[in-house]
């Protein structure tokens, strides 16, 4: 799986590498330079050639969306994945705080219908297979 | 009159249970109202045989509870585990949550050139024009031939300087200097690190004589401006420096 992505990641850091010495080649141009302009395009179609081959080998990937408007606002995407772990330790959090609450106020509802309703508490519990009353 | 009690008698059928739904039984219907001239279908429902019709098999041999269900298996996996410790991602928390993360895009990617922390709508380059606007595709990469590349002779000379802007890179640090090199593990020679070192070590060389100018000379003074205590003074410079 990593391999996929070194392969990609290799590529697309030459092309990037391409496409600086290309700027730096018209960014001053003189007559001397064109051949080297000429060697830098085709670099940077075979560049493009070799970033298209990886698209074969990783059709099966998908990318969330809101990453890329983390990355077009200039941020760090790393602070979407820091959020979404943060965001689902709270949720996680939330949803167990619910479910203990609903198991105490299990337990205390049993434990005063017990009172008002002895013997219908026991068959109750009888079906449910709890031979002790909850404490 | 003869309307209502047709309408009264409509209602008297319980409607369906929402079990259709799939969330079982759910709430007993509730039991109809007493018209007011009696009739049929007044007669509360029992508890123990009026079971609606879609109530759970379990509800079969629960005595005097109706929609009982069967309780959920404690194997379950709900909230009540930590979902990042059962999903192995313990490390990946860490990582992420445990120090602050740099909130910059140069910072994920130091090695791309250009001004990348700018938003992508201010030169058009965001990835989500890419894909609201995806490009033509189709055609396979072809190499730029003999008579094609003629047409990429350029002007000679610099560029003009709004054209340049796009070579900015932001400010960095030495430091990241020093981490994009051992990141990418380019062939660096040995003796850039240690030149540089040497320059540093050069500039503090350099620095220190006028530093240790000034020192006196303010030394020269407080003795002067306190001559009752001129052993605090020297005491002083003397922490101060070993602090610097």
């Amino acid at each position: 799986m990593a391999e996929k992505f070194d392969h990609l990641e290799e590529h697309l850091e030459k092309f990037v590498e391409n496409i600086r010495q290309l700027g730096i080649i018209v960014s001053d141009f003189q007559p001397s330079s064109q051949a080297g302009l000429s060697q830098k395009l085709n670099f940077i179609v075979t560049g493009l050639q070799d970033i298209d081959k990886c698209r074969q080998q990783l059709h099966d990937i998908t990318v969330p969306l809101e990453v890329f408007e983390y990355i077009d606002q200039g941020r760090n995407p790393q602070l979407y994945t820091k959020e979404c772990l943060e965001r689902a330790l709270a949720k996680n959090e939330q949803v167990k705080g619910k479910i203990d609450t609903m198991k105490k106020f299990k337990s205390l509802l049993i434990q005063e219908l017990s009172k008002v309703f002895p013997e219908d508490m026991a068959k109750y519990r009888s079906i449910r297979g709890e031979d002790h009353p909850p404490s | 009159m003869e309307n209502f009690t047709a309408l009264f008698g409509a209602q008297t059928d319980p409607p369906p249970p929402p079990s259709a739904l799939g969330f079982g039984p759910g709430k007993p219907p509730p039991p109809p109202p007493p018209p007011p001239g009696g009739g049929p279908g007044t007669a509360p429902p029992s508890t123990a045989t009026s079971a609606p019709v879609g109530a759970d098999k379990s509800t079969a041999g629960s005595g005097p509870f109706y929609l009982m269900r069967e309780l959920p298996g404690s194997t379950e996996l709900t909230g009540s585990t930590n979902l990042i410790t059962h999903y192995n991602l313990e490390q990946a928390y860490n990582k992420f949550c445990g120090k602050k993360v740099k909130e910059k895009l140069s910072n994920f990617l130091p090695d791309l050139p250009g001004m990348i922390d700018l938003p992508g709508s201010h030169d058009n380059s965001s990835l989500r024009s890419l894909i609201e606007k995806p490009p033509i595709l189709g055609g396979s990469f072809n190499p730029i031939t003999g008579t094609m590349l003629s047409g990429f002779r350029l002007h000679t000379g610099p560029l003009p300087e709004q054209c340049r802007l796009m070579h900015i890179q932001p400010p960095k640090k030495k430091n990241k200097h020093k981490h994009k090199q051992s990141r990418t593990q380019d062939p660096v020679p040995p003796e850039t690190p240690s030149d540089s070192d040497h320059k540093k070590k050069k500039k503090k060389k350099e620095e220190d004589p006028e530093r240790k100018r000034k020192k006196k000379e303010k030394k020269k003074k407080k003795n002067r401006h306190s001559p009752d205590h001129p052993g605090m003074g020297s005491s002083q410079a003397s922490s101060s420096s070993s602090l610097r």
